[in-house]
């Protein structure tokens, strides 16, 4: 029996350990592009003599404000997710266990769905008419809102998803003790629902992180974000390929942290040992 | 980049072209206007480091503010939109290429310059960019005679023929001027694959490959219109003249090109350029700054530029990429003047030379015939005297865009051999005849070539 | 206890939790989507600085019916998302399943196997045409090792659409691996442990116990990864450009082009809104058949 878990286990390693290098090899590339002249990255050189200067370029050259967009970036991206997720988690609880017609939770889901399909820039037009009116254009709070509002659908469908698997005896038990609604969301429903929580709050921090449509035309100079900073390397017919990568590989240190530290908590479910 | 530092020499030099033109000029430094300040909506691009320089030099000449809203060249269209339609626009100065402009003026959404100045007079010897900055409300043309001031020349970016002059030296052979020398130039620099002997722009991009074709249809006598500036847009792209123009446009491409030249951008012109892999591209004078910088190429002082060929008898017809600053209607007059003041300073001789020297090629033909073309880093100077007054629009309609789109897919069909050379003027015609048609021009069309 | 009270105070929490996301939905997007729809039966003009609406009708969807490049789009459209999502979600549960059962490394492999979704659409848009390139990319260079020729990736039709898919592969597995790894932890440990007592294999294990509990899961990543596989921009903008031809033509790309660069904006609304209505029809018709399905297992 052990060896056969243990062939397996080696078989797993020898998978994942391949599929890690098809991952990383493109990730590392570009990587190493933001390490190398432009004209060593346009040859192709695979040993390359490295440089600092596109992290300087970047960093602090006067045409830059790629450390002050970063900032921005980190505040939108920490508002919005944090506001998306407690909406989304607050309203799947109550669709699915709060009693409301069968009909207005379809119809909720199917319109997040349907929102969710059209192309954001789209939407832009209507968006910044509706913020400049009320003098939230070139705020944080309009971005804040914009992207709260992209990442809500696929959130909520998530939550709805890992809410409803949490077993109904559960939550009867802590009513019976009577726990109210808050108290039950607090501290029954969270702690079971943390791995979907976390993977939800990744998706869209990473989501609001990486956006540039929206971002671009509701942010000026003040609040601009990290992808609008990169695309202006990708100038009409000169693709500054190196500045783009060193920017790409700052940008995504915090996606990266945020990673390692949300590990903890997409660990496996804590419902099968409240069961037993 | 065109560099941030000139040597002594280029210096001395400078200085003593700016004291002697400073002699004419009627702005004098020092004497500062005050103005309120104002917004730029801009957007980067190798020349911008130019733009922003001039801009530095005259808030702290004159002690005025100006504000720089720098954007990627993806989207930068939308934000402008947004400004200008909007009840009070966010930005006064608006940047504009060739694909922006038709639709500001038509719309209405930039002021004619002299409606804010009455006084004010475009300096003559900066270059008009074929009239585009001139507009005629009633006739919707683009000409001088009977068209208002619309817009400032910002940057005057054509193309011009980048050559190998280290090849040229090495196999004794002189700057082309006919189309069928450079043909000959290429076929001899060709050999595949350490070099490629013309590099050309085949991809179907927002204004890739037509792009590239312009200066051919052109230079053989083509036209995209009969008469735009007349106002008769009967389309003419199938003429004869035009069929000529796109075959050899192809044979340049399948004898002495690169092999895939249907997926080639510009990205990848500059790129075959930069690497040595390219003996000639006609490529637009903004890609210069790269070419004699030893992080971004191998072939540093290698290249030299001549204007685009043309047919036996006719002229070099290089194709407008130019940027206009516009100003926006939707702003407060104060801020109107201001940028206004700024005009007036930026088309002196004094400001133009500055802006060479910050990284932007100037609009002022004198500028370009001084001496600072005799260096050897602006040894483009002289070419673009030359060229700026040859230079062609391509047309100046809100439905460019829907144009420029079948020119993009039809071109690039045709070089990928999906369409004969023929099939596809014939269908570029009957396209853009109904799009014409659609807008209510004045149009009709030649018979299909058979 | 007072009764009263804590039912109010119950049915206060029932509106409150359902409200903010209403108030965002509301506020957000029903004047987009009504402006959309308006739009679309509309011409808009310029001029003097003002905006002219007049009616069009049905005009653009009748234009809609005749534009073979639409047509076109849709099928490259369909074609690419099909293709591209199915590799995903086979590639990301299986990853999934690897990492969730992997006795060391999970942290690593977790994190890794996430850095493609990390990087902004434009970068990877940019550095992949690099590596595809004819003359210097790695690919080629790679292949010139081996002895094999060079390809034409982006340029060449037969090639094009499927480079692109690969891209896109290899940006999104990462999102399908997120998802369904998130839902394969939160299974109860219990159901597994049974099944393997009962003496089923790993197969058998997969197919009648996790893959069924893992429907919701599976559906709802299906549903979002499809929905975002149909509004492919980046990508193709930066590897592209839609072509060569009409190659890599997909439909977002087409309405960027309409109502942006051409500025007609009735005509982009009305093709978004037919790009809708098709997707929303095959969304509910997915949901339906997986609805069957699941009540069936």
């Amino acid at each position: 029996m052990s060896n056969r878990r243990r062939t397996a286990d080696v078989a797993r390693q020898g998978l994942l350990g391949v599929a890690a290098v098809i991952v990383l090899l493109p990730f590392l590339w570009i990587a190493s592009g933001a390490f190398k002249t432009q004209i060593a990255l346009l040859t192709g050189q695979f040993w390359f003599k490295p440089v600092w200067s596109n992290f300087q370029e970047l960093m602090f050259s006067s045409t830059s404000d790629y450390l002050h967009d970063f900032g921005n970036s980190l505040i939108i991206g920490l508002a919005s997710t944090a506001i998306v997720l407690v909406a989304a988690t607050l309203a799947a609880y109550s669709i699915t266990r709060l009693d409301w017609p069968r009909w207005l939770v379809h119809s909720l889901l199917l319109w997040a769905a349907i929102f969710n399909m059209i192309p954001p820039i789209t939407m832009v037009g209507a968006w910044y008419v509706m913020f400049r009116s009320i003098g939230l254009d070139n705020t944080y709070l309009g971005l804040i809102l914009a992207h709260a509002t992209l990442n809500l659908p696929l959130s909520l469908w998530l939550m709805t998803v890992f809410v409803r698997e949490i077993p109904v005896e559960i939550e009867e038990a802590a009513r019976l003790d009577g726990c109210s609604t808050p108290s039950l969301i607090w501290r029954v429903i969270l702690p079971l629902v943390r791995p979907g929580l976390t993977a939800t709050g990744i998706l869209a921090f990473i989501f609001s992180w990486n956006e540039f449509a929206v971002a671009l035309n509701l942010t000026q100079k003040a609040t601009a974000t990290v992808p609008v900073a990169i695309a202006k390397y990708a100038q009409e017919f000169d693709i500054k390929y190196t500045d783009m990568a060193a920017g790409a590989m700052l940008s995504a240190i915090p996606a990266i942290l945020l990673l390692l530290l949300g590990q903890r908590h997409i660990v496996k479910g804590l419902t099968a040992g409240a069961l037993k | 980049m065109i560099g941030h530092s000139i040597d002594r020499r280029g210096a001395l030099l400078g200085g003593a072209g700016v004291a002697l033109a400073g002699l004419g000029t009627p702005w004098q430094a020092g004497a500062a206007e005050k103005a309120a300040p104002f917004s730029v909506v801009i957007n980067t691009s190798p020349w911008f480091d130019g733009f922003r320089g001039v801009v530095e030099q005259y808030q702290k000449e004159t002690g005025n503010q100006v504000t720089l809203d720098v954007n990627p060249y993806a989207g930068s269209l939308e934000k402008q939109r947004s400004s200008v339609r909007a009840g009070t626009g966010q930005f006064d100065l608006l940047i504009m290429n060739g694909l922006f402009y038709p639709e500001m003026y038509f719309g209405g959404f930039v002021v004619p310059l002299n409606e804010i100045d009455p006084s004010f007079k475009l300096d003559p010897s900066c270059a008009t960019f074929d009239d585009t900055i001139y507009w005629d409300e009633k006739t919707k043309t683009c000409n001088a005679k009977t068209g208002k001031l619309m817009s400032m020349p910002i940057n005057p970016n054509i193309p011009l023929l980048y050559y190998r002059n280290d090849l040229y030296q090495a196999h004794g052979l002189k700057v082309p001027q006919t189309f069928d020398e450079l043909y000959a130039n290429a076929k001899a620099l060709h050999n595949p694959p350490r070099i490629y002997g013309m590099v050309q722009r085949g991809v179907r991009g927002p204004a890739d490959v037509s792009y590239d074709w312009f200066p051919y249809l052109n230079g053989f006598g083509g036209e995209l219109f009969k008469d735009e500036k007349g106002g008769d847009f009967t389309v003419t792209i199938n003429s004869e003249a035009g069929r000529a123009a796109l075959n050899f446009y192809l044979k340049l491409a399948h004898d002495c090109g690169h092999p895939n030249t249907g997926g080639v951008g510009q990205a990848e012109v500059i790129q075959n350029l930069v690497t040595g892999k390219a003996a000639h591209a006609i490529l637009v004078i903004a890609a210069w700054a790269q070419m004699d910088n030893p992080d971004k190429s191998v072939v540093v002082g290698k290249i030299n530029l001549a204007l685009p060929p043309h047919a036996p008898g006719l002229k070099s017809a290089p194709t407008l990429g130019q940027w206009l600053g516009g100003i926006a209607r939707n702003v407060p007059r104060e801020r109107q003047e201001a940028v206004m003041t700024f005009f007036r300073w930026f088309q002196t001789y004094d400001a133009q030379v500055k802006y060479t020297v910050a990284g932007a090629p100037p609009v002022r033909i004198d500028v370009l015939n001084s001496d600072m073309g005799k260096q050897q880093k602006y040894r483009w100077m002289p070419v673009m005297a030359a060229g700026l007054p040859l230079a062609r629009q391509m047309w100046t309609v809100p439905e460019g865009a829907q144009i420029v789109a079948v020119l993009e897919l039809r071109l690039n069909q045709a070089i990928t051999g999906e369409l004969s050379s023929t099939a596809a003027l014939n269908t570029m015609a009957s396209e853009i005849h109904a799009i014409m048609e659609k807008g209510g021009y004045k149009t009709g069309r030649l018979p299909d070539l058979t | 206890m007072g009764q009263p009270r804590a039912a109010r105070a119950e049915a206060a929490w029932r509106v409150l939790t359902l409200a903010p996301s209403l108030v965002l939905l509301l506020l957000l997007t029903v004047l987009p989507l009504a402006g959309l729809l308006a739009m679309s039966l509309t011409y808009i003009t310029w001029e003097g600085g003002r905006a002219h609406w007049s009616f069009a009708g049905l005009a653009h969807y009748r234009e809609l019916a005749t534009d073979g490049l639409f047509r076109t789009g849709v099928g490259n459209t369909f074609l690419f998302a099909i293709s591209a999502v199915v590799a995903e979600m086979v590639l990301g549960f299986a990853l999934a399943l690897l990492t969730s059962q992997a006795r060391w490394g999970q942290v690593a492999y977790r994190t890794l196997f996430l850095l493609p979704v990390l990087v902004p659409g434009i970068v990877i848009g940019a550095m992949w045409k690099l590596m595809y390139n004819f003359d210097f990319g790695i690919i080629n260079q790679a292949l010139a090792l081996a002895g094999l020729p060079a390809q034409d990736w982006l340029g060449s039709r037969a090639t094009a659409l499927a480079s692109v898919i690969l891209v896109d592969i290899w940006h999104w597995t990462p999102f399908c691996f997120l998802l369904l790894l998130a839902g394969l932890q939160s299974l109860p440990a219990d159901v597994h442990e049974a099944a393997r007592i009962d003496g089923a294999n790993w197969w058998q294990g997969l197919r009648h116990v996790t893959i069924p509990l893992m429907i919701p899961t599976i559906l709802v990543t299906l549903m979002f990864r499809i929905i975002v596989a149909f509004k492919v921009f980046d990508e193709v903008y930066l590897l592209t450009g839609g072509g060569p031809g009409t190659a890599t033509e997909v439909v977002s790309f087409s309405i960027y082009r309409r109502f942006f660069t051409q500025d007609r904006a009735g005509y982009g609304s009305a093709m978004s809104v037919v790009v809708l209505f098709v997707l929303a029809l095959a969304v509910i018709l997915a949901m339906q058949i997986g609805r069957r399905r699941s009540a069936a297992a």
